[in-house]
C-alpha cells in the first residue's frame, strides 16, 4: 500500500495527457490551478511526449516501443530535475510505472532500448537500472490532491454540501498496480475523501462500483454495443442510487461517461440525471475557479449549467 | 576468579574416545597419547566413552587419581555434553573442571588427511588443557518459582488449561474480561466434530466444564477482570489485575427479576448486537459465575438518574450500587495466554454489502440466529424481517419468565419469513493478499459453513443452499463430514464472488464466476452469509503488548518454534494456546491447551530451578558503577538500592553484550571469560591458522553439520565456541593475530528466534565497529551468518579463508 504520508508535493513533473489535452483541456488547467493554490512544486515540460497508452492498448504500439518512449520521458523528467512523474490519466500512470519496472528488472529490454538510443546518438537518454523507482517516482494527480485534503478543506470557497456525488476510480489506477494504491484497492476512497472535503456527500458504495467504465480502448470501437452496455449498467446503477454528480480521475472514463451518456440516452431510450467531471475540476470549483476559463466545462457534452446554477456558482 | 588450585595440570587427565573408528580411523590416537604423555599429562582412551563402561572409566580415574580437571576428546558436546557433565559431577568435581574437545564433527570427519587431523586433534586438546590451567569453577544458580499459575482468557482453551493445571495440583487463577467464561464457543450453538457426521450441542460440552472451573478448589475464577500490568521475571511474575464492579453481590440467585423490571434495553454483544438485553443481565443463561452484572454505561441509576428498580425487585438484596473497582496483585510462576480470536471486520469488503444490506450476515451471526438461546430462539428468519420486529424495545412487555433465555425476548408471529435461498461466501478476509485481508487460511470456516448448511438442511429441507468456495478445506477426518453434507443437496460453486447486490424487496443477488466452467452466475439469495476470517481478539493484541510478547504479522502471539515449541511464547514462563496463537477449531484448541498446561506445570514444579550458569557475572571489586552495562538488550541488569549492579539470572541470556560495554572488565560471561578465551586461543593456534569464533547456537550446529554432511575443509581451520561473538573484543582478536591467526571469522546465528532477533543486529554492528578500530588488521576479520542447512557455504568460506592463510604463510 502507498502511504499517504509518503506522497511528495515537490519536484513533480505534471505529465501531460493526450486525451486530456485533446478532449478536456480544462482538466489540466484545473489541476494546475489547484496545485498552484495548494503550493505544490511542479513543472510542465514540453519535451515530454505521449505515453503511447491508447496506441498500446489498441495494438498499435508493441511493448518495446512503449518502453523506449517511456525511458525517453523518464530522461526528460530527470534532466529537468522534476523526477516525480504525476499523471492526469490513469493509463499514463500505469504505463509509465510498468515500463519503469520492466526497465529495472529486465536486462534484455533495457539493453535493447539503450542500444536504440546509442545508435541514434541519444546517449543522454540511456536508462540505467534504478534511475527511477517504480514505487516512489510515479503518482496520479489525485494522490497529490488527497495528500492535501486538509488544505483543500481550509481553502474551499464553495461548499457543495448536500450534493450526492459518486466516485468512479480508474481501473488503470487501482486494478493494474493494486499493491500500490492509497488505501484498500477493493474499495478505493481517494475521490470520495477529497469530494467530502469539498462538502459533497459521497455515495460510498453503489452497485457495480468496481465495474469498468466500459471504454476498453479498442472495445469502444470494435465491440461498441458491449462497451456501451457496460456503461449503461453503470449509469443505471448510479441513477438508482440517486447520484447527481459523478466524479472521475481519468480522461478515458471521462469520455466514456460524458461523451456517451447522450448517445446511450438516445440509443436505449433512457434518461439520466447526472453530470460528470474530473476530481481536479471539482476541487478547482470548490476553491473558487472559473467554471469555463479554468475548468473548461464548455468542452463537455453533458451540460453542467444546471448543476452550476443549482450550486450557485453561475 | 580461581579456587586456589592454580597449580597447573598435575591433577589433570585427558580421555579420548575412539567412537568405534569414527575418530580413531582419522586421528592417530596413539601418537596423540604419546605426545601428551611426554608432556607429563595422563591420557586414557576407550572405544566408547559414552557407554556406561566408558563413564565408569572416567569416574574411576577421577577418584583414583584425585583429579580436579578433565578434558574429554569425543563427539560434539551438543551430543553428549550433558551426559559427561553429569558423569564428572557425580564424582564431586565442579563442572568448571570439565572441558570437551570436539574431535569428531570438527576434526576427524572433516579432515581426511590423517596427519592434519592428528595435529588438529592435538591442538584442540591442548587448547582445552590450557583453558584448565586456571580453573574457574562455575557456581550453581538456583531460584525459587512461585507455586501458582495464571491463565488469561476463559474460552475453551483457557478453561481447558486451567482445569489441567488444577487437576495436576497447581493453584490456578483464571482471569476473564467478560462477566462470564465460555468465550466464543458459548455462542456457536452446535459444533462439528471430526468423527461423527453429526453436530453436537456446544453448550452441553462446555457447560459442565465451566461449572467444574467454578467448583474446583484449586481454581480462583476472576471474571469481569482485566490485566493491568505484568512485571518481574519467569518464575516470579507480579501481575496487577483490575476487577470491575458488577454492582451485584454474590448472593444473587439469578432469578432474573431485576432484568425484567429494568427499563433500559441495550445491545447484546453476545447476540451480535441485537437489542435483546437489559442494563442488568447475565451474559447468557448458562453463565459462570451465575451472577447478574450491571452495564455501567447504560444503567440509569449509575448515570445519575433515580431508578433503582432492580434493587427493589431483588429479593436477596444483591444489588449494590456502591461497589468499587478492585486492584488485585498476584505472584505467579507461569502464565498461559488464551485470549482468543474475533471475526474479521467484513465491512472492509464493501462489495459484499455487510453493514449496508440487512440480509448479509456473518457465520457467527447465523450461529446466534440458529442458537436456541439466540435472538429468535433458534428460528431461522430473514434478518430484514426480524430486525423490524426487534427494533421496538420490548422491555415492558416482556413477561416471559423463562429462565433459560429470560433476557432474550422475541415474538416471531408477525410475518417474518424463513429464507428460502441462502448463499455462503467463504474465505472473506482469509486467503486474501489484498490490503486489509489476511494471507492465511482461518481453518474453521469451511467446516462452520458445512455445519450450518447441514443444520439448516435438517430443519428446513426445502432451503436451497449454495456455498461459494475457493477450496473446501475439510482437513483430516472432516472430509467424511464434507461428503455427507454434499449428499444433502447443498450446492457448491467454486469461485470467489465479486459482488452482492440488493434488490428493492431486500433480497440479494451474488455475482460469481464459477471457475470450473468459467461462467458468470448470478445467485439469488434471501440471506448471504460471510465466512469471516479469524483474527486475533482485541484482548489478544492488548495482552501481547502488556506482556511484551512477540506477535506474527497478523497479530497472533508467536510461538517460539512452530514444531518443537508450539506453546512457548517468546518469554520464558509465558505460554500460549488456542486461537490467540493461530486460527484453529475447538478440537485443536483443547489439545494445545493441554500441552500449555503441561509445559506451565513443568516450569513451576522445577523449583528451585537451576539455571544455565553460562550467564553474566559481575565482579563487584572491578565495577565502578558507571552504569554502561545497564544497556543490556534484555534488561537483565539493574542497580539495586545500594547502587550495586545486579543481574537477574532468569532474564540474562548470556549473550555477552555487557562484556563489550564494560570498560573495566567487571562483567564476564561465566565459562567464557577473557582469560579462558585467551588461553584457548594460545592453545589452539598455529602460525597461519584461520580462527573462527562460533556462536554456540545455530552457528555451532551448522559447523557440526559440516561433519555430518561428509564435507571437508583444511585442518588449519580452528574453531572456538562463544556464547555469541559479542564477547570477542578487540583484545581477543589482537591476541589471535599475535598467536599466528592469519584471519579471524565471526560465525553468527541468523535472526530467526525472538532472542536472535535482538542479538543479531548487535553482532553486526559490533563487528563493524571492531573492523574500524582494528585499522589495517581490520581487513583480516570476516563475518558470516549461517543457517543449519548451509553447510556447503560455510565449509567453502572456511576453505577459502584457510587457503589465503596458507598463502600468507
Ligand atoms: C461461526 C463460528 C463457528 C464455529 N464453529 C466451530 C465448530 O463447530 N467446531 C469447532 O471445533 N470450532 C468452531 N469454531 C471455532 C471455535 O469457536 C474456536 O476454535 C474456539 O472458540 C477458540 O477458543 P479460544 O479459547 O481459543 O478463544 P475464545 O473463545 O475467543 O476465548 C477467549 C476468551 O478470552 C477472553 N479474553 C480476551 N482477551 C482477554 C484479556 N485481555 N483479558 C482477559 N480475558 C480476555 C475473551 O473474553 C474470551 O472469553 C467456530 C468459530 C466461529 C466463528
Ligand atoms: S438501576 Fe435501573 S437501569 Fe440500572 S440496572 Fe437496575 S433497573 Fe436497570
Ligand atoms: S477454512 Fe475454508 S473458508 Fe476458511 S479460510 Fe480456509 S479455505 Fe477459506
Amino acid at each position: 500500500m502507498k502511504a499517504i504520508e509518503s506522497i511528495p508535493d515537490r519536484k513533480l513533473l505534471l505529465f501531460k495527457s493526450c486525451m486530456v489535452g485533446q478532449e478536456y483541456p480544462g482538466v489540466e488547467t484545473a489541476t494546475r490551478y489547484v496545485f498552484d493554490r495548494l503550493g505544490v512544486d511542479y513543472c510542465i515540460n514540453d519535451e515530454q511526449s505521449c505515453c503511447t497508452g491508447i496506441g498500446h492498448y489498441t495494438d498499435v504500439f508493441e511493448g518495446l516501443t512503449t518502453t523506449a518512449i517511456a525511458a525517453r520521458n523518464f530522461a526528460v523528467a530527470r534532466k529537468c530535475g522534476y523526477p516525480n512523474i504525476t499523471c492526469l490519466c490513469s493509463t499514463c500512470y500505469a504505463i509509465n510505472k510498468e515500463a519503469c519496472e520492466l526497465l529495472n528488472t529486465n536486462t534484455e529490454v533495457r539493453d535493447k532500448v539503450n542500444s536504440i538510443f546509442i545508435e541514434k546518438g541519444f546517449d543522454d537518454l540511456v536508462y540505467e537500472k534504478g534511475d527511477m523507482n517504480p514505487r516512489t517516482n510515479f503518482y496520479h494527480a489525485v494522490e497529490i490532491l488527497l495528500s492535501k485534503v486538509g488544505k483543500i478543506q481550509e481553502e474551499k470557497k464553495f461548499d457543495f454540501s448536500g450534493i450526492r456525488a459518486a466516485a468512479h476510480h480508474a481501473c488503470h489506477y487501482y486494478k493494474v498496480k493494486y499493491l500500490d494504491v492509497v488505501g484498500n484497492p477493493e474499495n478505493p476512497q481517494l475521490i470520495d475523501t477529497i469530494a467530502e472535503a469539498c462538502g459533497a456527500s459521497p455515495v460510498r458504495w453503489y452497485e457495480d462500483r468496481t465495474l469498468t467504465c466500459g471504454m476498453g480502448f479498442s472495445q469502444l470501437h470494435l465491440n461498441k454495443s458491449t462497451s456501451l452496455q457496460v456503461t449503461k449498467t453503470k449509469l443505471d446503477s448510479l441513477q438508482r442510487a440517486g447520484v447527481e454528480l459523478m466524479i472521475h480521475m481519468c480522461p478515458n472514463c471521462h469520455i466514456q461517461y460524458d461523451r456517451y451518456q447522450p448517445v446511450i440516452e438516445k440509443e436505449f431510450g433512457v434518461e439520466y440525471d447526472m453530470v460528470h467531471m474530473n476530481i481536479a475540476q471539482f476541487v478547482a470549483l470548490s476553491l473558487g475557479a472559473d467554471p469555463y476559463k479554468v475548468c473548461g466545462f464548455q468542452t463537455h457534452s453533458v451540460p453542467l449549467e444546471g448543476f452550476l446554477e443549482k450550486t450557485g456558482i453561475i | 576468579m580461581t579456587d586456589g588450585t592454580t597449580d597447573g595440570l598435575d591433577k589433570a587427565a585427558v580421555f579420548i574416545c575412539h567412537c568405534s573408528g569414527n575418530i580413531s580411523e582419522h586421528v592417530d590416537i596413539d601418537a596423540v597419547k604419546k605426545t601428551l604423555k611426554a608432556e607429563g599429562i595422563s591420557v586414557f582412551d576407550y572405544e566408547y566413552l559414552c557407554s556406561s563402561q566408558g563413564q565408569s572409566l572416567i569416574k574411576n580415574k577421577i577418584l583414583e587419581g584425585n583429579l580436579d580437571r578433565v578434558v574429554i576428546g569425543s563427539c560434539t558436546p551438543s551430543k553428549h555434553g550433558t551426559l559427561f557433565k553429569k558423569c564428572v559431577q557425580e564424582t564431586g568435581l565442579n563442572r568448571g573442571g570439565l572441558e570437551i574437545a570436539n574431535l569428531r564433527e570438527q576434526c576427524a570427519w572433516v579432515h581426511p588427511d590423517r596427519t592434519g587431523a592428528t595435529e588438529k586433534a592435538l591442538s584442540l586438546l591442548r587448547a582445552k588443557l590450557k583453558r584448565l590451567e586456571n580453573i574457574e569453577p562455575l557456581e550453581e544458580i538456583k531460584v525459587d518459582i512461585a507455586q501458582q499459575a495464571l491463565v488469561i482468557g476463559g474460552g475453551i482453551a483457557g478453561i481447558t488449561a486451567a482445569l489441567n493445571l488444577a487437576d495436576n495440583g497447581i493453584s490456578t487463577f483464571l482471569v476473564e474480561k467478560d462477566s462470564s467464561i465460555g468465550g466464543q464457543m458459548a455462542k456457536i450453538g452446535k459444533i462439528f466434530s471430526p468423527d461423527k457426521l453429526a453436530e453436537e450441542c456446544a453448550m452441553c460440552s462446555l457447560s459442565p466444564l465451566m461449572n467444574e472451573v467454578a467448583a474446583h478448589p484449586k481454581i480462583s475464577l476472576l471474571t469481569w477482570t482485566e490485566i493491568e500490568s505484568l512485571s518481574g521475571s519467569a518464575g516470579n511474575f507480579m501481575v496487577r489485575l483490575k476487577k470491575k464492579p458488577r454492582y451485584v453481590k454474590d448472593s444473587c440467585t439469578a432469578c432474573g427479576r431485576c432484568s425484567r423490571v429494568c427499563p433500559v434495553p441495550v445491545e447484546d454483544e453476545f447476540n451480535c448486537g441485537y437489542m435483546d438485553k437489559k442494563a442488568i443481565s447475565l451474559r447468557f443463561s448458562q453463565s459462570v459465575p451465575k451472577i447478574y452484572c450491571i452495564d455501567p454505561d447504560y444503567c440509569l441509576q449509575l448515570n445519575g438518574e433515580a431508578c433503582g428498580k432492580c434493587a427493589t425487585a431483588c429479593k436477596t438484596g444483591a444489588i449494590d450500587f456502591s461497589q468499587k473497582e478492585e486492584i488485585i496483585e498476584l505472584n505467579v510462576g507461569a502464565v498461559i495466554v488464551a485470549t482468543g480470536f474475533e471475526e474479521y471486520d467484513v465491512s472492509q469488503k464493501p462489495q459484499y454489502g455487510y453493514g449496508i444490506f440487512e440480509n448479509v450476515l456473518t457465520q457467527m451471526e447465523l450461529a446466534r440466529i440458529m442458537g436456541i438461546n439466540g435472538p429468535t430462539k433458534g428460528e431461522l428468519l430473514r434478518i430484514s424481517d426480524f430486525s423490524k420486529l426487534s427494533n421496538a424495545p420490548k422491555s415492558a412487555t416482556c413477561t416471559s419468565g423463562c429462565e433459560s433465555s429470560s433476557d432474550h425476548s422475541s415474538d416471531n408471529s408477525s410475518g417474518a419469513e424463513t429464507p428460502k435461498r441462502i448463499v455462503m461466501i467463504q474465505c472473506v478476509g482469509s486467503r486474501d493478499e489484498k490490503e486489509g485481508g489476511n494471507r492465511y487460511c482461518s481453518r474453521y470456516c469451511c467446516m462452520a459453513a458445512l455445519k450450518h448448511a447441514s443444520l439448516i438442511k435438517k430443519k428446513y429441507p426445502e432451503t436451497e443452499i449454495t456455498i461459494c468456495y475457493i477450496d473446501v478445506r475439510a482437513f483430516g477426518f472432516y472430509e467424511n463430514y464434507y461428503r455427507a453434507v454434499q449428499e444433502t443437496g447443498v450446492n457448491f460453486v467454486r469461485g470467489r464472488p465479486a459482488e452482492v447486490i440488493e434488490k428493492p424487496d431486500k433480497s440479494l443477488v451474488v455475482r460469481v464466476e464459477d471457475t470450473l466452467n468459467q461462467k458468470i452466475r448470478e445467485l439469488p439469495a434471501d440471506l448471504v452469509v460471510l465466512s469471516a476470517a479469524m483474527v486475533p481478539s482485541p484482548g489478544t493484541r492488548k495482552i501481547a503488548s502488556v506482556l511484551n510478547l512477540s506477535q506474527d504479522e497478523s497479530g497472533f502471539i508467536k510461538e517460539r518454534h512452530s514444531k518443537l515449541k508450539p506453546v512457548d511464547s517468546s518469554l520464558d514462563g509465558i505460554f500460549v494456546c488456542g486461537t490467540a496463537q493461530s486460527p484453529k477449531d475447538v478440537t485443536d484448541a483443547i489439545a494445545q491447551a493441554g500441552l500449555a498446561a503441561v509445559r506451565a506445570r513443568a516450569f513451576i514444579t522445577d523449583s528451585p530451578k537451576s539455571l544455565d550458569n553460562e550467564i553474566a557475572a559481575i565482579n563487584q571489586l572491578l565495577c565502578t558503577r558507571c552504569g554502561e552495562c545497564l544497556k543490556c538488550p534484555f534488561n537483565a541488569l539493574s542497580l539495586n538500592e545500594s547502587g550495586r549492579v545486579v543481574l537477574d539470572p532468569l532474564i540474562c541470556t548470556g549473550c555477552g553484550y555487557c562484556t563489550e560495554l564494560c570498560k573495566d572488565g567487571a562483567v564476564q560471561v561465566a565459562g567464557f571469560t577473557k582469560s579462558q578465551l585467551k588461553a584457548e586461543i594460545e592453545g589452539v593456534l598455529e602460525e597461519g591458522d584461520m580462527l573462527g569464533f562460533v556462536n554456540s547456537g545455530i552457528a555451532s550446529l551448522t559447523c557440526d553439520n559440516i561433519g555430518n554432511s561428509v564435507l571437508t575443509y583444511p585442518s588449519n581451520v580452528k574453531l572456538i565456541k562463544v556464547p555469541t561473538t559479542l564477547v570477542v573484543g578487540r583484545d581477543l582478536v589482537l591476541h589471535a593475530f599475535k598467536h599466528g591467526a592469519s584471519s579471524v571469522l565471526f560465525v553468527e546465528d541468523p535472526p530467526d528466534s525472538p532472542r536472535a532477533e535482538v542479538i543479531y543486529p548487535l553482532t553486526t554492528s559490533h563487528f563493524k565497529k571492531l573492523k574500524e578500530e582494528l585499522g589495517d588488521s581490520g581487513s583480516r576479520i570476516y563475518f558470516k551468518k549461517t543457517y543449519v542447512p548451509n553447510t556447503k557455504g560455510l565449509a567453502g568460506t572456511f576453505t577459502s579463508l584457510a587457503r589465503e592463510g596458507e598463502m600468507i604463510k
